[in-house]
């Protein structure tokens, strides 16, 4: 017999699983049916099937201008945070380190940081920034895209550890010995060597961090200054009822990409992970 | 000398080799980046807290006063706190609900695609967390998908909407339920996952019934995991102000509100420091209690 379930239990599992799934996915097409609905007013019936919401937003100046700021500060912090994740992980991974476990502490810890005191620590740190610099060098650094960047790189940092941590934790060491005994130099048994072996991870730590930024509200709505980004124009607009549509339809454009991302990188990274591992297994053997 | 082990051989007989860039060349870019935009601001955030510099022209030369007043009570922020506390707690203890079951499905009853229906309950996570939220707004709205599909069905008359739905108490802790749940679906799964076959069979084998096994061996050992999500829902979500923002209205304001509003609109940064520094001790008392129990590493490879 199974010790897990029952068939009676097996069956309410199943049940409750598919259920969940439902309740995970009902408000997604919810978002996705009604940017197709031919009507001002979200609600039933359905009116009829429209793409003007869509032409809508693709000729919105304000709305292009958000999304465009929005990638911009997305690329720039997950440009950044990959950076710094992979020489951070490669220091706590291969080498010595003296306080080895203050050290990921500190890496980690923005992960339990709760985002508001971490969005008004940075706007204050700006106002002190601004309060030394003003009177002194008469510069004003103020807020604006540098401080959104700065800051999603901080929260994104932890999870690049999470990504790339383990990956280069499973490659063996001693390729890039051997890279080094045939006479390589740091640099050239990183670039030929470890990058290839972690490149899958740094893949998804550039579109964890991406997807993290491009979506984030609560910091940047203290430190945007004058550049909004996407989230904050939509949250702006809101209570506009007559952009409410447009709204909708740019947000499903967002949500199925980002999930299709999802899918298509979790798919590739597990595919590459069976061929490296066969690969790498017979290098070793 | 014979006892050396081979890593210690090798060591003594290769020269000494300089491995560069240096460990301290790796490390100073991201320690850096984290003292100076993480450590420093919130240090800043204490001493302002305390009044040791103003930065506004409205602010009052405070001191302690403030830490003070919300201590004891004075003002309503105590108060608030401890709201926020209760909508946390049974935010984190429905998800946990949820979660279980899916995870104990996945990780024991599942024998093909696994981790492919683990991918379909944690995709959600990892899409806009905006979108999520806002998706709910239009579901649970007076004329949102709900009501208006009660109208449609004449189960309502339009002008009897359920108003409970959205903008209030019960609107923050069900979106909230919403987005954790496949987030905690994964620790719970993890710990299941690597849960040892053999000792349920032997729990089984020694006269134990089904339920037994669950309660008295297989809970038990998932009970870190467990405890790792709660905690991982608790803290984050006891700080939320987007959320109680979107579909929260009065009645679902939250503590992470009232700081936001405290810096965007009351300009009151002092007060607004106090409560953040004090919700910062609040994790830190957390993380020390069940520390132990958060094996983010565990979490990440999985």
């Amino acid at each position: 017999m199974d010790i897990a379930t029952s068939r009676n239990g097996l069956r309410a599992l199943r049940a409750f699983f598919a259920f969940l799934v439902v309740f995970l996915y009902a408000p997604i097409a919810v978002l996705v049916i009604f940017s197709f609905n031919n009507s001002v007013v979200i609600s039933f019936p359905l009116s009829g099937f429209t793409l003007r919401w869509y032409e809508q937003f693709l000729s919105n100046p304000s709305l292009l201008h958000a999304l465009r700021t929005s990638v911009i500060v997305a690329t720039l912090s997950s440009c950044v945070t990959v950076a710094l994740g992979v020489l951070a992980s490669i220091a706590i991974v291969r080498r010595r380190l003296v306080a080895k476990s203050a050290i990921s502490a500190l890496l980690l810890s923005p992960l339990v940081i709760p985002y508001v005191v971490f969005g008004i620590s940075l706007l204050v740190l700006f106002r002190v920034i601004d309060k030394v610099l003003a009177p002194t060098l008469g510069i004003v650094i103020g807020t604006g895209i540098h401080a959104i960047v700065i800051g999603h790189v901080v929260v994104s940092l932890p999870y690049a550890m999470l990504t790339l941590v383990p990956r280069l934790e499973r490659i063996s060491v001693s390729l890039e010995e051997a890279a080094r005994d045939l006479g390589a130099g740091g640099i050239e048994t990183f670039r030929r060597v470890t990058l290839p072996l972690i490149f899958p991870s740094v893949v998804s730590a550039f579109l964890i961090a991406f997807t993290l930024s491009f979506d984030e509200y609560a910091i940047a709505s203290f430190v945007a200054g004058q550049d909004a980004t996407y989230p904050i124009y939509l949250f702006s607009q809101l209570r506009v009822a007559f952009l409410f549509p447009q709204l909708l339809a740019v947000s499903s454009i967002v949500l199925v990409v980002s999930l299709l991302l999802v899918l298509a990188t979790e798919i590739g990274r597990r595919r590459t992970e069976r061929k490296f591992e066969g690969e790498v297994g017979r290098i070793i053997l | 000398m014979a006892e050396l082990a081979a890593g210690e051989l090798t060591q003594v007989l290769a020269p000494r080799r300089r491995t560069w860039p240096g460990t301290l060349g790796l490390l100073s870019g991201p320690l850096l980046w984290l003292v100076v935009f993480f450590l420093l601001p919130i240090v800043i955030v204490g001493a302002y807290s305390v009044g040791a510099l103003s930065l506004l022209p409205s602010d009052v030369p405070g001191g302690l006063e403030i830490w003070r007043r919300f201590l004891s009570g004075q003002s309503i922020y105590l108060g608030l706190f401890w709201k926020s506390v209760r909508m946390a707690l049974t935010a984190s203890v429905i998800v946990v609900l949820l979660a279980y079951p899916i995870a104990y499905f996945l990780a024991l009853c599942v024998k093909k695609r696994k981790y492919v229906l683990l991918l379909l309950v944690i995709a959600p996570f990892l899409t806009s967390y905006l979108l999520r939220v806002l998706a709910w707004k239009v579901i649970l709205g007076d004329r949102g998908v709900i009501n208006s599909l009660l109208y449609f069905v004449h189960l309502r008359q339009p002008d009897h909407p359920i108003s409970w739905l959205l903008y209030s108490q019960f609107a923050v802790i069900l979106v909230l339920s919403y987005v954790w749940v496949p987030f905690v679906a994964l620790p719970i799964f993890v710990s299941l996952d690597n849960l040892d076959r053999s000792i349920l069979e032997a729990a089984n084998d020694l006269g134990a019934s089904r339920w037994k096994v669950f309660w008295r061996v297989t809970f038990r050992l998932s009970l870190p995991g467990v405890i790792a999500a709660f905690v991982f829902v608790f803290i984050p979500t006891l700080g939320e102000f987007v959320t109680p923002l979107l579909v929260g209205g009065t009645s679902g304001f939250m503590y992470g509100n009232a700081i936001s509003d405290l810096f965007t609109q009351g300009l009151d940064w002092r007060t607004g420091s106090v409560l953040a520094i004090f919700l910062l001790g609040v994790v830190a008392l957390l993380l020390a209690l069940f520390g132990r129990f958060l094996q983010v590493r565990r979490i990440g490879a999985a």
